[in-house]
C-alpha cells in the first residue's frame, strides 16, 4: 500500500479522462505507424473537448481502415467497403448533420478505387475530417504499389516504380478543398496540432498524412521509409489552433529555428520551419511548395491550404435547422388532407 | 360500311426531338376525356433528336392496355422508317400520310389519307414547322375518327398549363388538320371513336411518378440518386414534389437530395443514411443495380435499412435502353457475392407503385435490410388510368430501433446482433445516441458486433439472416388471386404483366382453356404461391425476360413434390407483352408438356 495519494485523473473541458477516448488494442504490424496516428485522433479530439459519443469514426477497407477499432471506443463507427466511406459518410451526414464525422482512409482506398469518391466529397465541401494514411503501399495485400508510391521507389523485390503517383494534396488543392495538410505519423506535435484543427473546419478537412509500412516499404529506397522521410521532410509552419473553449495555445517554432521529435521507434525526426511566411490562403503558394518538395524529393508537411469563405455541404442542401434524424415522423409524412387534395387535382386535371 | 368502334390501334411514327410526344399525349388525354378505355405506349430511342420513335395507341372497349397484334391506323411522318412501317401492314389498314416528305406510297390495298403536313404547318407558323406538323395529324385523326374539340381543348389546356400562346398554336393547328380532312377526305374506313360513359372518374399517372408520391408519404430522408432512363423521372418525381410537400415556409426541405458521382456512390449515401437512423433511397435501372452490388451486400451483412427502385430496363449490358423488360428479378433475390437474398416487392399498377413507395421504407427498417422496389419501364414511363392513391394505413414503421436511453437500461442482454425476440431481427442504436456504441463492418462479426471469424458465429449469423428474411415472407405483399373454381392451370405472373394478363386470359378462354392466375408481388415468395401451385394441375410462370427469372426461384425453393408441376414461359423482345404471343406460347407449353 503505498501512502502517496493517488493521482489526479486529467480530464479535458467537459471532464472526460482521456481513457474515454480510447479504442481496443491494435491488431497492426508492431511499429506501424498508423498506431501513432491513431493515438494523435485519440488525443486531439480529448483536447478538443468533443463528446465521444457525438463522433462518427468512418473508414474504406485497408490496414488504416482498420484503425478504428483502435481509438474512440465510445464512438459508433462504419468500416465500409474499398474506398467508398466518403458516400457512406455523405448519407449518413444528410440524416445527422451534427455529428463530427471522422474519416480515416489509406493510399490504396483514397488514390485508387475511391479517387472518384474523394473528388466528389471535395467537391461538395462535405463537412468532415478526411485522414489519409499515405504509405504509398498495399499493406493488407502485402505490398503491391499504390497509387501514391513514388517514381524509384523500390520494394524488398521485384521491380522499381515507374508510374507517376498521385500528390493527394496537390490534386486537393486543385479541387478547391478547403484545408489540405499534409503530416508525418512519426510529427504527434504537428499532426495533433494540425488534427485538431481540422476538426473545427466546416467543409472538408483533408490531411495526408506519411506513414511509413513497416513491413513493406521500409528499404532505404523507398521514398517512404523512416529513413528517407527523416531525411527529407521540410515543414511549413505549424498549424496554430484555437479550440473555442480556451485561450490560445500557441505552437511556436520560431522562424531559423528547429525541433527534434522522437520518433516511436527511439529515431529522431527534425522538423524546420522553413515556410514560416506561407500563406494558407495562397493556393499558387501551396502548390508551389509542393512542386517544389517535388522536384527535390522531400515531402512538404503543415497546413497547406485553407479556405473558410466556401459553403460546407449543409447550406449546400437546404434543410431544416434540426437534424433530419430528429424530425417527427408527423412532419415526415404530408397529411391525409394532403393527400385528398392532389388526388383531387389530378382527377380535376 | 360497319363501323369498328372503341377497337383498334394506331402507330404513329415520327422522330425523336420534334415534339410529337405533346401531340402524341395530347391525342391520348383527349380519348381519355371521352370516356374511351386507352393506353398509350412510348417506343423511344436512346437518343435525343432524329432516332425514329413510334406511339402506340390503343383504343378498346374490353380495357386491354397491351399494345395489340397489329395496326389498324398509321401514322407516317418519319421518312427513315416509312418503308418499313408502310409494308408491316395489313391489307386494308388506314395510312394517314405527310405528302411533304416525298416519299412514295405504293400500297395499293390500304385507305390512303395523304395530307400536306408540313405546308399546313408552314402557312400556320414557318419557324415552328416541324413541331407543328406533329399536331396537324392529331386534328386529321380527330375529324377522321370523331374526337371531339371539346376534349381536344381541354387536353391541350392541360398540356400546356396556362401557357397562352403555346394553347393558341396548338390549337390553331389542330383546326388546320381538321379542316383539311373535311374538305378532302370522304370517310373510306371503319374507325371509329365513341364516347363512353365515365363511371368511375380516373386520370392518367407514370409509374414513376406515383412510386415518387409514394417515397414522399413514406417520409423519405434522403434521395441519392445517378441519372438513367428510364428511372431518371422517379428520382425528377420526388424533386418535383418536394417544395409543395416536404419544405417549410422558410424554403428547408425535410429530404435532402444529392445527385452521386455514381450509381456506387448513391448506394454508398443511401447506406449512410440508414446507418445514422434516416430513411435513404436510390431509384436507377439495370446497369445501376450491377454497380452496387457490393454495398447491397453490406446491407445485407451489416444489417442497414435502404431502399432501391429499380426501374428495369433492357439487359445484360447497356442492352436497349429505352425498352421494357422484366430481367432484373433474380440479380435483386440474390444481389452481391456471398449468400444472400432479399426482399423485393412488385407492384403491378400505379396504385401500387405509390403504395409499396412508401411501404419499402417501412418493410426495409423492420427487417434491417435492403428493400428492392421493381418496376420497368413500361409501368414507370407510360400513362396508366389510376383511380387515385390511397393514405397509408397505419403510421411509420422504424422498427426495432431503440431512441431512448431508458429503453435501453430496460434491455437485457443487448447485442447489436444479438436475436433477443427469436424471429433473427436485432435491434439497434443510432450513431450519435452514446447507447452500445459499435464499429459496423462488412466483415464477420459475433452478437455484439465485433469482428469475428470463428465458425459458429459466422454460421450462426448466416442463419439468422436467412431466418430473418425467411420471416419476412408473409408479412410482404401478398399475391393476388384470381381463381377459377374449375381451372386446372394456374398462371404466375408479376408486375407490368398485370396490364396484359385480361386480354391473355380472354384469348385462351376463346380456345376454351380457363385458367386461374396469381400475381406474385414480392419476395421471398409468399406461402400462399405454393398453396396456389398445390391447388392447379399445373402451372405457368409467365415473364417478360429469356430465361424464366421467377420461375427458376420457385424451381429451386418449391419442395420437390411439386416442382414438376411449374413450367416457364418466357419471352422479351423488348417491346411490351403483346397479348397474342404469350397466350399462344402458354398454350404450346401446356400441349408439350401434356405429350
Amino acid at each position: 500500500m503505498s501512502d502517496k495519494p493517488a493521482r489526479a485523473i486529467k480530464l479535458n473541458v467537459i471532464n472526460e479522462p482521456k481513457d474515454s477516448y480510447t479504442g481496443g488494442p491494435s491488431s497492426l504490424c508492431p511499429g506501424c505507424g498508423h498506431d501513432q496516428i491513431s493515438n494523435v485522433i485519440v488525443n486531439a479530439a480529448w483536447e478538443n473537448g468533443i463528446k465521444p459519443h457525438r463522433i462518427a469514426k468512418m473508414s474504406g477497407i485497408g490496414c488504416s481502415s482498420k484503425t478504428p477499432a483502435y481509438y474512440l471506443g465510445q464512438s459508433h463507427g462504419f468500416n465500409t467497403v474499398h474506398g467508398r466511406m466518403p458516400s457512406v459518410t455523405t448519407g449518413a451526414y444528410a440524416i445527422n448533420k451534427d455529428l463530427l464525422y471522422l474519416g480515416v482512409s489509406g493510399d490504396g482506398d483514397s488514390a485508387s478505387i475511391g479517387i472518384g469518391q474523394l473528388i466528389h466529397a471535395i467537391r461538395r465541401n462535405m463537412d468532415m475530417v478526411y485522414i489519409v494514411e499515405n504509405n504509398g503501399v498495399y499493406g493488407l495485400t502485402k505490398g503491391q504499389y499504390s497509387a501514391t508510391a513514388d517514381v524509384g521507389s523500390k520494394k524488398k523485390k521485384g521491380k522499381a516504380n515507374e508510374t507517376q503517383p498521385i500528390d493527394l494534396c496537390a490534386l486537393a488543392i486543385n479541387l478547391g478543398c478547403t484545408f489540405v495538410a499534409r503530416s508525418f505519423s512519426g510529427s504527434k506535435k504537428q499532426l495533433t496540432s494540425l488534427l485538431k484543427a481540422a476538426m473545427s473546419h466546416k467543409g472538408f478537412a483533408l490531411i495526408d498524412v506519411i506513414s511509413p509500412c513497416v513491413t513493406f516499404n521500409n528499404n532505404d529506397e523507398s521514398m517512404r521509409s523512416y529513413q528517407y522521410v527523416k531525411d527529407n521532410e521540410i515543414t511549413l509552419h505549424m498549424a496554430d489552433y484555437i479550440p473555442h473553449f480556451e485561450p490560445m495555445a500557441e505552437v511556436e517554432v520560431p522562424e531559423g529555428h528547429y525541433t527534434d521529435i522522437t520518433l516511436h521507434d527511439g529515431s529522431t525526426i527534425r522538423l524546420e520551419t522553413i515556410s514560416a511566411n506561407h500563406d494558407p490562403g495562397d493556393s499558387m503558394a501551396a502548390l508551389t511548395a509542393l512542386h517544389e518538395a517535388e522536384v527535390g524529393k522531400k515531402h512538404v508537411t503543415g497546413l497547406l491550404y485553407f479556405d473558410a469563405s466556401k459553403p460546407s455541404l449543409a447550406e449546400d442542401l437546404g434543410l431544416v435547422e434540426t437534424p433530419l434524424l430528429d424530425v417527427s415522423d408527423e412532419e415526415l409524412r404530408p397529411s391525409k388532407a394532403m393527400l385528398d387534395t392532389i388526388n383531387q387535382e389530378f382527377l380535376n386535371q | 360500311m360497319d363501323t369498328i368502334a372503341n377497337d383498334f390501334t394506331i402507330n404513329i411514327a415520327t422522330a425523336n426531338g420534334t415534339g410529337s410526344q405533346s401531340a402524341n399525349l395530347i391525342l391520348l388525354q383527349s380519348l381519355f376525356d371521352m370516356g374511351v378505355p386507352v393506353s398509350g405506349k412510348n417506343l423511344f430511342p436512346s437518343n435525343i433528336s432524329g432516332l425514329p420513335t413510334w406511339y402506340i395507341v390503343r383504343l378498346s372497349d374490353e380495357g386491354y392496355q397491351a399494345p395489340g397484334d397489329r395496326t389498324h391506323i398509321q401514322v407516317l411522318v418519319n421518312k427513315a422508317t416509312w418503308a418499313d412501317d408502310l409494308a408491316a401492314l395489313e391489307p386494308g389498314s388506314v395510312v394517314i400520310w405527310n405528302m411533304d416528305s416525298k416519299m412514295p406510297m405504293d400500297r395499293e390495298d390500304v385507305v390512303s389519307y395523304p395530307v400536306p403536313m408540313t405546308k399546313l404547318a408552314r402557312t400556320l407558323s414557318p419557324k415552328l414547322a416541324k413541331l407543328v406538323t406533329n399536331i396537324v395529324y392529331v386534328g386529321v385523326l380527330a375529324e377522321l375518327l370523331g374526337i371531339t374539340d371539346e376534349a381536344l381543348h381541354k387536353a391541350v389546356a392541360g398540356q400546356f398549363k396556362g401557357k397562352a400562346s403555346a394553347i393558341e398554336l396548338n390549337t390553331t393547328a389542330l383546326e388546320l388538320g381538321r379542316n383539311y380532312a373535311k374538305e378532302n377526305f370522304t370517310k373510306g374506313d371503319p374507325y371509329v371513336v365513341e364516347p363512353r360513359a365515365i363511371e368511375q372518374k380516373r386520370f392518367f399517372m407514370e409509374g414513376n411518378e406515383a412510386v415518387a408520391l409514394g417515397c414522399i408519404f413514406g417520409g423519405v430522408q434522403l434521395l441519392a440518386w445517378y441519372p438513367i432512363t428510364p428511372s431518371s423521372s422517379l428520382a425528377e418525381g420526388i424533386i418535383g414534389w418536394l417544395p409543395r410537400l416536404r419544405t417549410n415556409d422558410e424554403g428547408e426541405s425535410t429530404c435532402a437530395v444529392i445527385q452521386a458521382e455514381d450509381e456506387l456512390a448513391a448506394a454508398g449515401m443511401v447506406l449512410g443514411a440508414g446507418w445514422a437512423g434516416g430513411r435513404g433511397m436510390t431509384a436507377t435501372s439495370g446497369p445501376g443495380i450491377s454497380l452496387m452490388q457490393e454495398f447491397i451486400g453490406l446491407a445485407y451483412f451489416a444489417e442497414i435499412p435502404s431502399v432501391f427502385w429499380d426501374v428495369n430496363r433492357v439487359g445484360p449490358s447497356t442492352g436497349l435502353p429505352t425498352r421494357t423488360q422484366q430481367s432484373d428479378l433474380s440479380m435483386l433475390y440474390e444481389g452481391s457475392h456471398g449468400d444472400t437474398q432479399h426482399i423485393v416487392i412488385i407492384p403491378g399498377t400505379v396504385e401500387e407503385c405509390f403504395e409499396f413507395g412508401w411501404k419499402a421504407f417501412d418493410i426495409s427498417e423492420r427487417y434491417q435490410t435492403p428493400v428492392f422496389g421493381l418496376s420497368d419501364l413500361d409501368l414507370g414511363m407510360n400513362r396508366w388510368a389510376c383511380e387515385g392513391f390511397t393514405y397509408p394505413d397505419a403510421p411509420m414503421d422504424r422498427g426495432k430501433t431503440i431512441r431512448e436511453q431508458d429503453v435501453f437500461d430496460a434491455m437485457e442482454n443487448f447485442g447489436r446482433y444479438r436475436d433477443v425476440d427469436g424471429d433473427g431481427i436485432p435491434y439497434r442504436t443510432l450513431p450519435g445516441s452514446g447507447m452500445a456504441p459499435i464499429l459496423y463492418r462488412g466483415t464477420g462479426h459475433n452478437p455484439d458486433g465485433v469482428y469475428s471469424e470463428k465458425p459458429h458465429d459466422y454460421f450462426a449469423l448466416m442463419k439468422r439472416l436467412k431466418d430473418k428474411i425467411n420471416g419476412a415472407r408473409d408479412h410482404l405483399p401478398e399475391p393476388l388471386l384470381r381463381e377459377e373454381i374449375e381451372g386446372d392451370v394456374g398462371v404466375i405472373y408479376y408486375g407490368s404483366m398485370e396490364n396484359t394478363i385480361q386480354e391473355i386470359d380472354d384469348i385462351l378462354e376463346a380456345t376454351g382453356l380457363k385458367v386461374s392466375q396469381c400475381r406474385v408481388r414480392s419476395l421471398p415468395l409468399h406461402s400462399e404461391v405454393e398453396s396456389f401451385i398445390r391447388r392447379h394441375r399445373m402451372t405457368i410462370v409467365l415473364e417478360i425476360n429469356r430465361d424464366g427469372q421467377l420461375w427458376g426461384i420457385l424451381r429451386r425453393e418449391l419442395p420437390n413434390d411439386i416442382v414438376g408441376n411449374v413450367h416457364s414461359v418466357a419471352y422479351s423482345d423488348g417491346m411490351p407483352p403483346r397479348a397474342r404471343i404469350y397466350a399462344e406460347k402458354i398454350l404450346e407449353t401446356i400441349k408439350e408438356v401434356s405429350q
